[in-house]
């Protein structure tokens, strides 16, 4: 019979990198906020400041659209699990605009020249993603044409909406920045 | 912010309006009706020649009235008369009911889609 202290302890060892821990860390803070925000009434069903993307837009802009995919990926992965919402309806919505914005944002970021600031991919973003939620829904739950006709209504909110969050950005990169700069 | 910022938000703001109207444009003509009521009820008429329909709720009969491509409820023994009020259908897509006698109406505009989530 083997000595037990001579065994040694079962050890798994996951090797990261900086790059995986600075997505656990932006992710965990989307998706606080991502909880934050589904604990505001909204006054027009379907209307949500996603305040969750300014971090996803932030990031993009910090650290480029790699990592802002993850983000955005995994924002909607674990707020659904921590929400309950996992696999509903809720979650296929949140997904499909996911998916949609972060594919808006792929395009948008290998544009040639300077490109966007946040403000642009933030409204880009918010568009994309009121349209990709348009699509699913009409795909896989309601497909009865009168859903579109809430369509333009939604998109002039997401156009406001993907404005202010792009100002914010704007805001919120600029210090980042400057701190930066600041403790190098 | 850069130039390509500019030009999207001019873009978005320019195709508005556009949206407005390709959304909101007036829907297409439906060409027939699909009446559903208690005990597996269901009838489906073509809204082309005027009549008088008499459905069996489960208060009594709904009666409906088709006049020019149009359908109506013109009697029905509830009594809020919600159904009454909410007047002509026509275009492809629309639907009433009278809850307290059971009967449905849909008008579709040929091929039927579903309203709800299915599975």
């Amino acid at each position: 019979m083997p000595d037990p202290n001579t065994l040694s302890p079962m050890q798994i060892t996951l090797s990261t990198t900086r790059d995986d821990h600075r997505i656990a860390w932006l992710t965990a803070a989307a998706v606080l906020i991502h909880l934050f925000e589904s604990a505001i009434p909204t006054f027009l069903p379907g209307i949500k400041p996603g305040l969750a993307n300014i971090v996803v837009i932030t990031v993009l802009v910090m650290y480029g659209w790699r990592t802002a995919a993850w983000v955005s990926i995994l924002r909607v992965l674990v707020g659904s699990l921590l929400l309950g919402t996992f696999l509903s309806p809720t979650f296929m919505m949140s997904l499909s605009g996911a998916v949609a914005s972060v594919s808006m944002l792929w395009l948008a970021s290998h544009l040639p020249g300077r490109g966007f600031s946040a403000v642009g991919y933030s409204l880009l973003a918010a568009m994309a993603h009121i349209s990709g939620q348009f699509v699913c829904a009409y795909t896989l739950f309601i497909p009865h044409a009168g859903l579109w006709r809430l369509f333009p209504v939604l998109l002039s909110m997401a156009i406001v909406l993907g404005m202010i969050n792009g100002i914010i950005c704007l805001r919120l990169v600029n210090r980042l920045k400057a701190t930066a700069c600041k403790t190098s | 912010m850069t130039r390509a910022d500019w030009i999207v938000i001019i873009i978005a703001l320019a195709c508005l309006p556009l949206v407005y109207v390709y959304n909101w444009r007036t829907q297409t003509q439906a060409i027939e009706a699909t009446i559903s009521g208690p005990d597996h009820y269901k009838r489906t008429i073509m809204l082309d020649h005027d009549q008088i329909i008499h459905v069996p709720g489960k208060l009594g009969d709904s009666v409906l009235e088709i006049r020019d491509g149009k359908i109506r409820f013109i009697k029905s023994p509830c009594t809020t008369k919600f159904c009454i009020h909410s007047g002509w259908l026509k275009y492809n897509g629309d639907v009433m009911a009278c809850l307290p006698n059971g009967v449905y109406v849909q008008v579709s505009g040929g091929t039927r889609k579903y309203d709800a989530i299915n599975f």
